[in-house]
């Protein structure tokens, strides 16, 4: 027989796995286990990358973690690559809020009148069938080689995840809430902020968590296409004239940045999702 | 402004002392399969304004259906129900409604959630305040106004949930099961508390239940409805007197009468249910 047992704790964002919290909880032995495993495992895969370059493999094939290192300290500090890095930046804090407000909002029209939904749902999903990216190539010749193609690739990626996310949150979400809100003569603004957004919060963070790494795939297919500057535009004149370490900088400059905004919209999905202290209902086969 | 330490509003009554009048009112749902599945046929209720009102019925028939039919949550499919004398069309906000789950926004402490009804049209600020903690003090939630929903224990919900859709003062209050899924100690001590808070506030409750005990202890009269499509059977006034003790409910003068005259024809019903 199945047993249930409720436990109480904060709920955590979805980062707040299992293992995240092992690794957490330094004071157990097993999360000394993990964790030094885990050093390890990095240490052990950069030592051999070192030792490999230049050994086993030609360097300007793989580069090296010093490599690597220097390069990026002398793009930063010499080089032009924070103005790179800027452009980027710009054209993400620009597409993303645009794409993300637009495909929530689009998400809840939706969800509120079943007439649009059905119109305009085959059109969506038909658009949502094509390969986004390919389009890139048609945002240089409508918005030409700056940044306004960018953002547009960049916009395109991030609506549709935010727009099905957010969709599928109102058709997901409890109707009764809505149904006891109006009932109490709660209606208009108050009903769409205070009731309808707060039950599809879940789903909307998702989106917008979930699109972040394709708002920076966005930006540097974009520069990829054509471009004169930014950390695409980097990344691939460096991969033409072989300069390999800098290739690796590129990357992990977008490593950082889809850190950075994750760690940030994390942020704010917790203090938003607060009231998400749950009972938590774990099943223990007897 | 309304001062929630007198008596709350008074259940306007039509005319002819009726808050409530279900005429001829039947439900048909459309099932997957395009059969119709029949919830209710021909219900005629009169509801006096003040009246305690409860609903009786075998699982499955169409008790709820008549309170959401009364809610305006959906329409007849034929007949009507009028609500203080006019019909009901669309969603009655004159009514509170009291889910079978508490159904308390999550997203909102418990002072948000029982404010929550509470339009800064009809309330000020400071009466909103006032309101408020009268009905958090009323529903025994006293320091836990700023929890969330789910720190709070099953009871406490239950609790919150009832205060939230009293505190705006419908007059009218329709309870679907609320106490169901609660272990019988705290539904004896919620009956007990809603018992009290009616007898200030006297609004008109309609109160669905499977439970006999809990429609007898509660009620002024006791409607009887019948195995799927749902009809009434009888109505059974209940002529015990108040304010009741919940607690030993079977000593009452008058309860052992009511009791019986509802299982005998109940029992009937279980029957058909059965085979």
């Amino acid at each position: 027989m199945p047993e249930e047992i409720s436990q109480t704790r904060t709920q955590g964002t979805s980062s707040d796995t299992g293992a995240a919290t092992a690794a957490k909880s330094p004071l157990t032995m097993r999360g000394v286990t993990v964790t030094l495993l885990r050093t390890a495992i990095v240490v052990g895969f950069f030592s051999l990358w070192e030792i490999a370059s230049g050994r086993w493999i030609e360097p300007f094939l793989i580069s090296s973690p010093s490599r690597i290192f220097s390069s990026m300290l002398t793009g930063f500090t010499d080089g032009d690559l924070l103005q790179h890095t800027w452009v980027t930046f710009i054209e993400i804090a620009i597409g993303f809020p645009i794409g993300a407000i637009s495909g929530i909002a689009l998400g809840y029209a939706f969800g509120r009148s079943k007439l649009l939904a059905e119109i305009f749902e085959p059109i969506i999903i038909a658009l949502n069938g094509i390969p986004r990216t390919a389009l890139a190539p048609l945002f240089i010749v409508w918005l030409g080689i700056g940044l306004w193609s960018k953002v547009g690739v960049v916009f395109l990626l991030t609506f549709f995840l935010n727009f099905f996310n957010t969709y599928t949150g109102m058709r997901q979400m409890d109707h009764e809430y809505v149904d006891l809100a109006s009932l109490m003569g709660v209606k208009g603004w108050k009903l769409t902020f205070k009731v309808i957004f707060p039950a599809i919060s879940p789903y909307v963070f998702t989106g917008i968590r979930t699109s972040i790494p394709f708002a920076v795939i966005g930006a540097i297919v974009g520069e990829f296409v054509a471009a004169t500057e930014g950390v695409g535009f980097f990344i691939r004149m460096s991969a033409g004239i072989f300069k390999t370490a800098d290739v690796f900088v590129g990357i992990i400059v977008l490593m950082i940045m889809v850190i950075i905004m994750d760690k940030f919209a994390a942020a704010i999905e917790k203090r938003a999702l607060r009231w998400q202290t749950q009972t938590e209902h774990i099943q223990i086969q007897a | 402004m309304p001062d929630p330490a007198q008596t709350a509003t008074e259940s306007e009554p039509s005319r002819n002392g009726f808050v409530i009048r279900v005429q001829n009112a039947s439900k048909v749902f459309q099932t997957p399969s395009q059969a119709n599945l029949g919830a209710l046929t021909g219900i005629d209720l009169d509801i006096r304004a003040g009246e305690f009102v409860t609903v009786v019925g075998p699982s499955g028939c169409g008790k709820s259906t008549l309170l959401k039919l009364i809610a305006g949550f959906s329409a007849c499919s034929a007949g009507r129900i009028l609500f203080q004398d006019e019909e009901v069309r669309g969603l009655n906000t004159k009514v509170g409604y009291v889910p079978q789950e508490s159904k308390l926004f999550p997203w909102l402490t418990v002072e948000e959630n029982v404010g929550f009804g509470l339009s800064p049209k009809r309330y000020s600020r400071a009466d909103r305040e006032r309101q408020v903690s009268y009905f958090i003090n009323l529903a025994g939630l006293s320091g836990f106004e700023k929890y969330y929903p789910a720190q709070l224990s099953g009871g406490m919900g239950k609790r919150a949930s009832i205060v939230r859709a009293l505190a705006y003062e419908p007059p009218v209050i329709l309870m679907d099961e609320p106490f169901g899924p609660l272990d019988a100690q705290t539904r004896m001590v919620l009956q007990d508390e809603l018992l009290k808070i009616w007898e200030q506030k006297r609004q008109t409750i309609v109160f669905v239940t499977h439970d006999l005990v809990e429609a007898v202890a509660l009620a002024d009269r006791v409607v009887v409805m019948t195995h799927r499509p749902g009809k009434i059977k009888d109505v059974i006034k209940v002529p015990m007197d108040r304010p009741r003790n919940i607690f030993e409910i079977h000593r009452q003068p008058g309860f052992d009468e009511a009791y019986s005259r509802l299982w005998t024809i109940f029992r009937h019903e279980l029957n058909i249910g059965a085979h």
